[in-house]
């Protein structure tokens, strides 16, 4: 079977647990099961060939420009660790459907643990580092869903949070240790990797990507200080803890260390580093373990010691200790594995994990009691089991070991680790199954089903085996394993047999044996001893430290992000006005070629009233009324300014869109405050003066540099006056350009005034939608009204000027193209003529009588001047070609016609819907019941007679 | 007559430096009124600046004149402003009617947010 | 002349009036007119992407006037590229509003998507410097109508400072270009392009003005920090979907910034040297981690989301910042992944929030829990960039491009450290959100958001009509399967990418394309 398939069956398998839990929970597990069988076949038909001492491989490419390619390959360690992982997944997956109860939704368990195998499975056979990492992240994140499976446990919340923490950040900085290792050798291929020992360990970058990548191994395998997420991630089930927690996920790190030793060890930085880690996990693992009362706390922290083990022999660097790692590793998860699911069982069946509450179960449990006790053993160290072997071969090296000069400390640690471990694994065995029969339990405990004990049994039987016939049995599979390990298959001598001759290492096992039980029978004391001792709880630590990160994020967001735009404003002031001057004062000027234009004293008045009214504003701006109105001269004279500068446009269309302008500002004024209250202490008003103030300076020298300088290169205007008349048929050029040489931003104009009505028609819904409406219409004006809201003056002075405006309004619309106007300004006028009839004459009264839709002619507006646009297509022309011609009628003068015009309609229906629905929403604000009488100020004498004619009739 | 200590380039220069800087200091202002107010200070003192790069003549309007040789100012920036100008004019529309809105909905001015501070981070 | 140039910024100006002339008063035509023009947009955006993948570049000259002298939209392999990422965006954003009932709950929602849609199209599609401008405009008035769409006190108060913020941004923008304008004397970018290769070396202190003003302009609209501050309350106060569709926004103003420092402001011109690199790249760290302390620090899901887009352009930003053909490369990868995965995002936290408020704490479970938990868990890797999604192999892409930057190793340390937060944060919100809940049943409820009756009306509103009540998920997977197919794919989509840095790093292309003339 490919690679590729056993990889992917895993994922591809996990949908169907999920799918299936509706046909019940066998078909669930059954499916998971067939997934996992189907991989673990698939693989052992490789065996032949990797037994062989072949490598299988196969790739595609799958991100060619970074090197990440799908590239897997099988090599003895590869097949060792992929059929750990596969082989104990199915027994875990047996375990589980008899483990969960029915209130545990299965088939989301098997889905997770399914995409947990696949993601192992990727992990060694992984041949590209980076999809190495992918795979790697995978692992934290599928655990981390396993381990917080039971989400009503805060326990299990908090492990797998504690968990994912940990592993991730470790993970993250793999990342950049796996990057710096490609970079070295200019491939993430690992087959290219392990060539390239010498061009690693002499690149200066050797030492931080060795401890990026450590980070990641010793986070991953639970090593010191980062050993105290594993026993908290044991909220979750215990087939999660047997699976994950013994068997495969804590040993990526071991693989990996493994995997990349050929290439990253042999120097005293991976000896000291990895070794004394290592030796230091062991020893803390033990001695922890020793003293907890939960049977899964106890078994977890013996997990992390025995991987502190494994880790240690990676650290020696030598062949020989390689191959004890690769042993001990088989020994390690037949037993532990079995450990766990016995322990799961105690619990399942005696409802406690406590130590101190059991006892005697070997009468009650025979079966799991044999299982446990003999797993025990072997972990123990004890022959003829497994463990025994494995762990004599590594006090065999540890005997053999320097560290800093010292022959004893190693083999010191490493006994008293032994001895220790040989102590907790008699207190499981000793406290838990043998003794006294109790009649306290929390329920009758008693032997499980088959099919819950079956997988640990058979765990246990290979535990005896491999300790009886270690050499046959796994000879072989230890030998490609190491040689996979130490990357060449020129093992150095060594024999798997229980009996080695008085060595060593066989004395310090019996002095190991018997400080067990000397410490077994001290036990009682020894524990109220460590916990009287004062000792850092990881959990707190890492729980108050994440607490105080979150508490901070919080500050600095909420303190950044506190909702004054006034200093958001602020800062954005200040960040552009340093990085314009940075700009600028990095970059040089010359001197000014233009000369300046003298002036006459109308123009310095006129300017004179602009800086004043300017100023007046800031000064009063707080009396709102008024400072409008000054706003207003500020408008008046900008557009004489533009007027007088040969801008009769400008001018225009600035006047127009500051009366309109004023009259929204006034209208809204009307609902709002009339004054705005000194807020603002002094210091913040001189600081946003003191900007304000460079700002303005800023601005008015760079147009001052601007304006005493020409164009580096001549102007494309001038090619505007050259063809406005020929090309454009227009003879006002900035007509011309807005209609024609650039009519597509006049298009984006137009739309965004529909738009901006648009917007304004949608928030006035929502307002009146809302329960403002009852506010605005009891709301009391807060100023005197007028007492006659429409004086007949002003209504008699609009109903005759209207016509007159409309007339204006398209005569400036019509000579637009060849004289100063054109669509907006005839717009704007023809807007302000309706303005003042609704000013004159109410809302309600000027709405009945004009037959006009604002949506209507907004859209209309827009939508002709698409059309126009897209009139030119037929003529094979581009969108918004302009065509233009002359008629003739005889009685009057040449006539000219010119699709710009239409495209000016456009914008003149655009203004006039924009500035009357903006209006039309003001009004609706305003309304009130009783405001609008039936015909407001209408001058109709004929009413008044019909009145009285109607009286007349009723005396008579 | 001609003022010669002053000149047209100096008066356009200050106006819109003296603009912008009221605008700027009402933009940061704390209520939306005043900020709004600010806002159409600063388009005054952009539109201007924007005109103002295609140099200053007097008496040169750019309408073609088919009779006689004359100078013409600069076409494009003043299109260029009118385009600026009608496009901040629907702006100010939209956002006088949005702080109108948030004044009717909030029965408040302020334009800073009201922040309220997180009730101790929930521990998962 | 290929008018299909012109045909995505026509086409919805011209459904968005017919909607509110003709159709405004029925709602399903509304929605179907809307959808279906949204629908063209997709195929039009194909046609065009698969034109410019030939990576030969087309012009179009409006109102038949060359440039410089007229506005000429210019097709190249970028903007082809982001058109089709917003067509397909919008479509699914669109599916999503229509779903969930949103457009009907405030005037002209439908009419302002399509001109939303025009004005975000337009500023790709452009090839001037103003008419930039312009449709700068367009998207932004769009977008406060559509930020403030169905009103409420908090959202009308957010709209106020977004308009206000932008308006600034507007303002400056009309500095910038003027002061371009003035010294070069032209608007075309092309035609600017070669000028500013010509301006005298002496004289160069008002275009590195003009020019870096024009940077921040747009680094507002990118929210780099200290420019961001508009970003936050504005995204969390939209309506959820709408930010989805704003997470477009912010790539329009990396867009900006990756065409004009190509194009105009080559990173090897003399003249603008230092202009970008000298604070560019330290922002954008700044902004990732900012953004990814954010995540963790933020009570409110919308707050939580747009926190993740901030340090998403983060990491955006700082690949571009490299101004390298692999760092561009690596950033148009992550764009494409990023708007996806932002908007993703978005969208699950409105399902979580129409369900449950918008306060990240336990509550009683809602409806179709188990659902939206994996959609967040999912949507949460995507944005933190953790396998398998293609965020990894973006952050990859962008760590791997950074490798010879002097700043490589800050690149590398904000880069991890800000995914390490980025994850603790999202797994604190999930597992507040989604796992808490759990222990939490409806009398132990401290937070009821509303009466059990009413949640149950809710419920039946919602499944009273099922082919829409679907909508909303079909819309999320829809997403989903896009950030699958660009992970699997992740080889051909990366290959554009490289071809399109490789077309920005040769300007001559465009200007040729344009002026018909090669820069001296």
């Amino acid at each position: 079977m490919s690679l590729f398939l056993i990889a992917a069956l895993p994922f591809l398998g996990a949908v169907f647990p999920a799918l299936l839990i509706r046909a019940g929970r066998n078909a669930s597990a059954s499916a998971a099961g067939l997934t996992s069988f189907l991989a673990f076949v698939g693989l052992l038909l490789h065996a032949p060939a990797v037994f062989r001492g072949e490598v299988i491989q196969v790739g595609i490419d799958w991100l060619p420009a970074l090197g990440l390619n799908a590239n897997f390959f099988l090599d003895g360690l590869g097949f060792l660790f992929a059929a750990m992982i596969l082989g104990i997944g199915l027994l875990v997956i047996l375990y589980a459907r008899f483990y969960l109860s029915r209130e545990d939704p299965m088939g989301n368990f098997y889905t997770y643990l399914l995409l947990f195998q696949g993601a192992m499975v990727g992990i060694v056979l992984s041949d590209n580092i980076l999809l190495l990492l992918v795979f790697w992240e995978l692992t934290s994140l599928s655990s981390f869903l396993l381990i917080g499976y039971w989400k009503h446990l805060p326990e299990g919340r908090q492990g797998a949070r504690m968990a994912l923490a940990i592993t991730g950040s470790g993970g993250l900085a793999m990342i950049g240790g796996m990057m710096i290792l490609g970079n070295i050798v200019g491939s993430y291929d690992l087959s290219v990797i392990l060539q390239n020992k010498d061009l690693i360990q002499a690149s200066p970058l050797y030492l931080p990507a060795l401890i990026l990548i450590l980070l990641g191994c010793f986070t991953k395998s639970a090593q010191f200080p980062f050993h105290f997420w594993l026993p908290h991630a044991m909220a979750a089930p215990t087939p999660v803890s047997a699976y994950l927690h013994s068997a495969t996920m804590v040993k990526a790190g071991i693989f990996l260390m493994a995997r990349l030793w050929p290439v990253l060890s042999g120097t005293p930085e991976w000896f000291y580093i990895v070794a004394t880690t290592g030796l230091v996990t062991m020893l803390l693992g033990a001695v922890i373990a020793l003293f907890k009362d939960d049977l899964k706390a106890l078994l977890a922290f013996s997990t992390v010691s025995h991987l502190g083990l494994i880790t240690m022999l990676l650290g020696f660097g030598t062949k020989i200790a390689a191959v004890t790692a690769v042993f001990h590793i088989i020994n390690h998860a037949t037993f532990k594995a079995a450990l766990f699911m016995s322990a799961g069982i105690v619990d399942h069946e005696a409802h406690t994990r406590d130590i101190k509450r059991l006892g005697g179960l070997r009468h009650l449990m025979p079966v799991t009691a044999t299982i446990a006790i003999v797993a025990a053993l072997s972990m123990a160290g004890i022959p003829p089991f497994n463990g025994f072997l494995s762990k004599e071969m590594m006090l065999e090296e540890t005997v053999h070991t320097l560290w800093a000069g010292s022959h004893y400390l190693v083999p010191g640690l490493a006994l008293l680790a032994a001895l220790f471990s040989a102590a907790y694994s008699f207190r499981f065995i000793g406290h838990v199954f043998l003794g006294q029969t109790r009649d306290d339990y929390p329920a009758k405990p008693h032997d499980p089903g088959f099919g819950m004990w079956a997988g640990p049994a058979l765990l246990v039987s290979l535990v005896v085996l491999i300790g009886l016939f270690p050499a046959h049995l796994v000879g072989p599979l230890v030998a490609v394993a190491a040689g996979a390990v130490t990357g060449g298959a020129d093992l150095p001598y060594y024999s798997l047999k229980l009996w080695h001759g008085l060595t060593p290492a066989l004395y310090m096992s019996g002095v190991a044996v018997i400080g067990g039980l000397v410490l077994l029978k001290l036990h009682a004391p020894l524990i109220a001893a460590w916990n009287r001792a004062p000792r850092p709880e990881a959990k707190q630590i890492f729980d108050s430290a994440m607490r105080a990160l979150t508490k901070l994020s919080q500050i600095i967001t909420d303190g950044l992000h506190n909702g004054a735009i006034t200093r958001y404003a602020f800062l954005m002031m200040v960040f552009i006005i340093g990085i314009s001057y940075f700009a600028y004062s990095t970059g040089t000027m010359v001197p000014a070629t233009r000369e300046v234009q003298g002036v006459g004293p109308i123009t310095v008045i006129a300017w004179f009233c602009l800086m004043v009214a300017t100023l007046a504003v800031v000064a009063k701006h707080r009396q709102r009324q008024l400072s409008l109105v000054l706003i207003g001269v500020v408008g008046l004279v900008v557009s004489l300014g533009f007027n007088y500068l040969s801008a009769p446009d400008l001018a225009l269309t600035q006047l127009s869109v500051e009366v309109v302008t004023m009259v929204l500002l006034l209208l809204a004024l009307n609902f709002m405050p009339k004054d705005s209250p000194v807020e603002a202490p002094m210091w913040v008003r001189l600081r946003d003066g003191g900007i304000a103030v460079v700002g303005g300076l800023g601005a008015a020298l760079l147009i001052y540099a601007l304006m005493l300088r020409d164009f580096a290169l001549p102007s494309i205007s001038e090619f505007h006056l050259a063809n406005s008349y020929k090309g454009g048929g227009g003879t006002n050029v900035v007509n011309v350009i807005l209609v024609d040489f650039r009519g597509y931003d006049t298009f984006g104009e137009i739309i965004v005034l529909g738009i901006a009505a648009l917007v304004i028609y949608a928030l006035t819904e929502a307002v009146l939608g809302s329960r403002v409406r009852a506010y605005l219409l009891n709301r009391k004006p807060d100023m005197p009204q007028a007492g006659d809201a429409h004086p007949m003056m002003m209504v008699v002075a609009t109903r005759v000027m209207m016509p007159l405006a409309l007339m204006v309004a398209a005569y400036i619309f019509f000579r637009g193209h060849n004289l100063p106007g054109g669509g907006f300004i005839a717009g704007l006028i023809a807007a302000i003529a309706l303005l003042m009839q609704y000013m004159a004459s109410g809302f309600s009264w000027a709405s009945e009588r004009q037959r006009m839709f604002y949506h209507g002619t907004i859209g209309s507006g827009v939508l002709i001047a698409a059309a126009t646009g897209l009139g030119s297509w037929f003529s094979g022309n581009p969108f918004l070609t302009s065509a233009f011609g002359y008629l003739h009628w005889p009685p009057l003068e040449e006539f000219e016609w010119a699709t710009a015009a239409l495209f000016d309609l456009g914008v003149f229906l655009a203004v006039v819907g924009a500035v009357l629905l903006a209006l039309e929403s003001l009004a609706r604000f305003a309304w009130q019941p009783g405001i609008s009488s039936e015909h407001a100020m209408d001058i109709n004498p004929a009413r008044d007679d019909a009145a009285e004619a109607a009286a007349a009739e009723g005396e008579a | 007559m001609t003022m010669g200590f002053l000149n047209i380039e100096f008066l356009v220069a200050s106006a819109v430096g003296l603009l912008t800087a009221a605008g700027i200091y009402l933009i940061l202002r704390r209520r939306t009124f005043p900020v709004i107010l600010g806002l159409s200070l600063l388009t005054y003192g952009v539109n201007i600046f924007l005109f103002a790069t295609g140099r200053l003549m007097v008496d040169a309007p750019p309408v073609l004149n088919k009779y006689a040789e004359v100078p013409y100012t600069d076409p494009l920036p003043q299109a260029l402003v009118l385009t600026a100008i009608v496009i901040s004019f629907g702006m100010t529309a939209v956002v006088v009617m949005i702080a109108l809105a948030a004044y009717l909905s909030a029965r408040d001015d302020k334009i800073d947010m009201p922040h309220h501070p997180e009730d101790e981070g929930e521990d998962a | 002349m290929n008018h299909f140039l012109i045909a995505p910024v026509v086409l919805p100006a011209l459904v968005a009036p017919f909607i509110i002339m003709v159709v405004r008063y029925h709602l399903d035509l509304t929605r179907i007119f809307s959808l279906a023009s949204t629908v063209m947009l997709v195929a039009i955006s194909l046609v065009l992407a698969t034109q410019a993948a030939s990576g030969e570049v087309q012009v179009y000259e409006l109102g038949n006037w060359s440039a410089p002298f007229g506005i000429v939209l210019v097709l190249d392999r970028l903007s082809a590229m982001m058109v089709l990422l917003t067509s397909v965006l919008a479509l699914v954003v669109n599916l999503y509003v229509i779903g969930s009932g949103w457009d009907k709950r405030g005037a002209n929602f439908h009419a302002l998507f399509q001109f939303q849609l025009m004005g975000i199209i337009g500023a790709f599609l452009t090839g001037d410097a103003f008419n930039l401008f312009v449709f700068f405009e367009v998207l932004l008035i769009a977008s406060y109508g559509l930020m403030i769409h169905s009103g409420g006190t908090r959202r009308f108060q957010a709209g106020v400072q977004y308009v206000v913020y932008n308006l600034l941004g507007s303002t400056l923008f009309l500095f910038a270009l003027g002061t371009l304008y003035a010294v070069t004397g032209t608007l075309n970018m092309a035609d600017l392009a070669v000028r500013v290769a010509e301006i005298p070396p002496e004289d160069t202190a008002l275009l590195r003005v003009g020019a870096v003003m024009l940077l921040l302009v747009f680094a507002i609209k990118a929210a780099v920090i200290p420019l961001h501050f508009w970003l936050p309350a504005s995204y969390a106060n939209a309506p959820l979907p709408v930010a989805a569709l704003f997470a477009i926004m912010t790539k329009v103003g990396a867009y900006a910034i990756l065409r004009m420092y190509t194009l105009v402001f080559g990173p090897d011109l003399a003249i603008t040297e230092g202009l970008a690199g000298a604070w560019l790249m330290p922002a954008a760290l700044v902004t990732l981690m900012l953004g990814a302390i954010g995540i963790l620090g933020s009570y409110r899901i919308g707050r939580l989301v747009a926190f993740g887009a901030i340090t998403s352009m983060g990491t955006l930003l700082t690949a571009i910042a490299l101004f390298s053909p692999e760092g561009v490369a690596a950033a148009l990868y992550y764009t494409l992944h990023s708007t996806l995965a932002a908007a993703f995002l978005f969208l699950v936290a409105d399902l979580v929030s129409e369900r449950q408020g918008i306060e990240i704490t336990a509550q009683r479970l809602m409806p179709q829990s188990g659902l939206i938990a994996v959609l967040f868990f999912t949507g949460a890797i995507a944005l933190a960039g953790m396998p398998p999604l293609s965020g990894f192999l973006g952050k990859l892409l962008v760590l791997d491009a950074a490798r010879d930057h002097d700043l490589v190793w800050w690149t590398w340390g904000v880069i991890l450290v800000g995914s390490l937060v980025t994850i603790l944060g999202m797994a604190r919100a999930g597992s507040l959100l989604f796992w808490k809940s759990h222990s939490i049943t409806a009398e132990t409820d401290p937070t009821a958001p509303q009466p059990y009756e009413e949640e149950a009306n809710e419920q039946e509103e919602e499944t009273e009509d099922t082919s829409t009540a679907a909508l909303p998920f079909v819309a999320c997977f829809a997403l989903l399967s896009g950030l699958i197919l660009l992970t699997i794919f992740a080889g051909p989509a990366s290959h554009y990418a490289e071809a399109t840095a490789a077309q920005l790093f040769q300007p001559e292309i465009y200007i040729k394309a344009v002026l018909g003339k090669v820069t001296p």
